[in-house]
């Protein structure tokens, strides 16, 4: 399916479903996207974390909604902590299936959003990876000099924010040198394909969804 | 002949002007070199000419630059910074979309690029994977691809070993026989000879243009240094400082497959190799930010299990990035940090002001160090290092964005501190000006295997 499309699909399932009280509808979204992550080989590992992090913030929205409220209604307060499956496991059939190039690519050429706002995004994902392999080589920098940066440590922040802003310049420096002007008009080289059968397949999943939501309980 | 044009050019980045009143003239169609002490503005004027400056830092007090209506790309001296995108594909894909062209010249103009800077293999590789080297021939392909008209190089080689040097400055002359103006900047002139047309030297905030004769003389002076190094005798690998065996560094793809070798404690060792071979990857795995399968031991003891704090204050490196290394905000903050807890007994107060004398630091003290111009960055790193006193120091790139003066300052004092101190140290690199007399051995990395050579 189109990236924008599977955007767009995503969106609209968390949005609609955090609206509207459904159970069922959460859990028929939960069940199909699990069996799409595993049906596209995810990793055990990646899942698990997931699912354990998802879990941890469900709880916590479930004991707030039941144990702690002055109303506790049981059924609510699963329908809420659901939510929060269903905003992690969408998002996986997301990220799973679309790398940050086709992303990009699509918000341009689909969406048509500026390209600025596509590559932006796109630079700064690709800069993470760097962030984190910065505050491993800041730590250990710092032994070298004999000192102990904990993870707490305002130095250790300081020279990450250093290392982001000084790589955010240099990033807007180097997409100029690259002959990259904002707002003006880019060629396509690689085009990312919009079918009808993306269409249909989008159309089906809202019509489905909304099907469900007001339909069932 | 129509030319490219600085006239009365001043520029600053804050009160001290970085280039004053300067004029040039660069002949279009020729190959020009730009030379010139560390700190000198041979970086400032290529970003002002590519357009950068003062776009994005300090401010053009008088004077205009014409480019003759040349269409130019700049390369970055850090090349790593200078990508958008995570592949080399991906970023000449970026590159020509933003230039408006279709699929048809992409295709031909991305041939044509990956054959020039020999980056076939490289291309779907990750970027931040890469070696410095690696990184500097993509971003060059990447001007190829976009098939400017003025090339803006700055110091496009540092990090580029002898054999991909030599032929990369071939090719740039030959691009030059096509027409195209290449401005470079460079601290090393081996390979330039026969090569470049114009030679410009910067000096005291002026730059003059050099003339033929001059110009060959500066180019061959320090041409061919040979080396020639004795194998580690026995007695010397009797109690080393690191020992291999069986080690294997796989990061993506094999590099290091080595069954038995011993690191002479209280020496000086250089080690060479190829750009993307992993020698970079070695000093990770050293200083446990790579994992190894097999054993690497330091002092007996496993590098993996030791205990990091303890483990980082007898063994450091010094980064090929200056920044890196840096903790606090200004030079004197940096000093006293250094100066703090373990500390070289050699550096006494007196010895210390001597050293930030000899490396021209002394005025400099209560500057912010990512101000300091990337030659007195490296060099006010490296004191640091030394400052910290530990017995085994990993060196990648010392030398790299330094002109002779500055490698002067900085060998003559790691000299004397390795001398006083008998540190273990391993030095990465590719520019021998300097080293050939004072490494004891040198270790080669090739088809995965370290090797101790003679030459």
């Amino acid at each position: 399916m189109n990236p924008s499309l599977k955007f767009l699909l995503t969106l609209i399932i968390s949005l609609e479903l955090s609206f509207r009280v459904s159970l069922i509808t959460n859990l028929i979204v939960c069940a199909l996207a699990l069996i799409f992550l595993l049906y596209k080989k995810i990793k055990s590992k990646d899942l698990g974390a997931m699912l354990f992090a998802a879990g941890l913030a469900a709880f916590t929205v479930f004991t707030s909604g039941y144990w702690f409220s002055d109303h506790p209604n049981l059924w609510y307060a699963l329908d809420i902590a659901s939510r929060v499956f269903v905003y992690t496991l969408t998002t996986a059939c997301l990220t799973i299936t679309t790398t940050a190039e086709e992303m990009a690519r699509s918000l341009e050429q689909n969406l048509h959003l500026p390209s600025k706002f596509a590559y932006g995004t796109l630079a700064a994902l690709n800069i993470i990876p760097k962030m984190a392999a910065a505050v491993k080589q800041i730590r250990v920098a710092g032994m070298m000099r004999g000192v102990y940066l904990s993870f707490w440590s305002p130095t250790l922040y300081f020279k990450a924010i250093l290392v982001a802003l000084s790589s955010a310049d240099n990033l807007a420096q180097g997409m100029e040198s690259h002959g990259y002007v904002e707002g003006a008009p880019r060629s396509t080289i690689v085009e990312v394909p919009l079918t009808s059968k993306d269409w249909l397949y989008f159309l089906a999943g809202v019509v489905l969804v909304n099907l469900c939501a007001f339909l069932l309980p | 002949m129509e030319k490219i044009t600085v006239d009365h050019l001043t520029f600053a980045y804050t009160d001290q002007p970085q280039l004053a009143d300067i004029s040039l003239a660069f002949p279009i169609g020729q190959f020009s070199l730009l030379i010139g002490p560390t700190g000198c503005g041979k970086s400032t004027l290529l970003k002002i000419m590519a357009g950068l400056y003062p776009k994005y830092g300090g401010k053009v007090a008088l004077g205009t630059v014409d480019l003759a209506g040349l269409k130019q790309a700049m390369m970055f001296q850090d090349a790593g910074e200078q990508f958008t995108m995570a592949t080399p594909r991906e970023e000449i894909i970026f590159t020509l979309e933003n230039l408006g062209l279709d699929k048809n010249s992409y295709e031909k103009r991305l041939a044509k690029a990956a054959d020039f800077a020999q980056i076939q293999d490289l291309l779907d590789q990750k970027i931040v994977t890469m070696s410095g080297g690696e990184k500097q021939r993509v971003a060059l392909a990447v001007l190829i691809a976009m098939d400017v008209d003025l090339f803006l190089l700055d110091e496009p080689f540092a990090s580029v070993d002898p054999v991909a040097r030599t032929f990369l400055v071939d090719r740039l002359a030959k691009l030059r026989d096509q027409g195209k103006t290449i401005i470079l900047t460079d601290h090393l002139f081996n390979d330039y000879l026969g090569k470049v047309d114009q030679l410009y030297q910067f000096k005291n905030q002026q730059v003059t243009q050099v003339d033929s004769t001059t110009r060959d003389q500066i180019l061959s002076a320090l041409d061919d240094i040979q080396l020639a190094f004795p194998l580690p005798a026995e007695k010397n690998l009797h109690d080393p400082a690191f020992v291999l065996s069986d080690l294997t560094l796989n990061p993506g793809k094999l590099l290091l497959k080595q069954d038995q070798l011993a690191i002479p404690k209280g020496k000086v060792t250089l080690l060479t190799g190829q750009n993307g071979t992993g020698k970079t990857s070695l000093f990770k795995a050293m200083t446990k930010l790579m994992p190894y399968t097999g054993s690497l031991k330091w002092e007996r003891q496993e590098v993996a299990k030791a205990k990091e704090r303890q483990y980082f204050s007898h063994v450091a490196q010094i980064f090929q990035n200056a920044t890196d290394q840096f903790m606090a905000i200004t030079v004197k903050d940096e000093l006293a940090i250094s100066q703090k807890g373990q500390h070289n007994p050699y550096f006494t107060k007196d010895r210390l002001e001597a050293a930030l004398g000899q490396l021209d630091l002394t005025d400099h003290l209560d500057q912010v160090v990512y101000s300091l111009s990337g030659g007195q960055k490296k060099k006010l790193q490296i004191l640091l290092m030394l400052l910290s006193g530990h017995e085994v120091l990993l060196i990648d790139e010392p030398l790299s964005g330094l002109d002779h003066k500055s490698i002067d300052q900085v060998l003559a004092l790691l000299k004397e501190s390795q001398k006083a101190m008998g540190q273990t140290i391993i030095v990465i690199s590719h520019q021998f000006y300097g080293l050939n007399n004072w490494c004891d051995y040198h270790l080669r990395l090739a088809d995965q295997k370290l090797t101790y050579v003679t030459d």
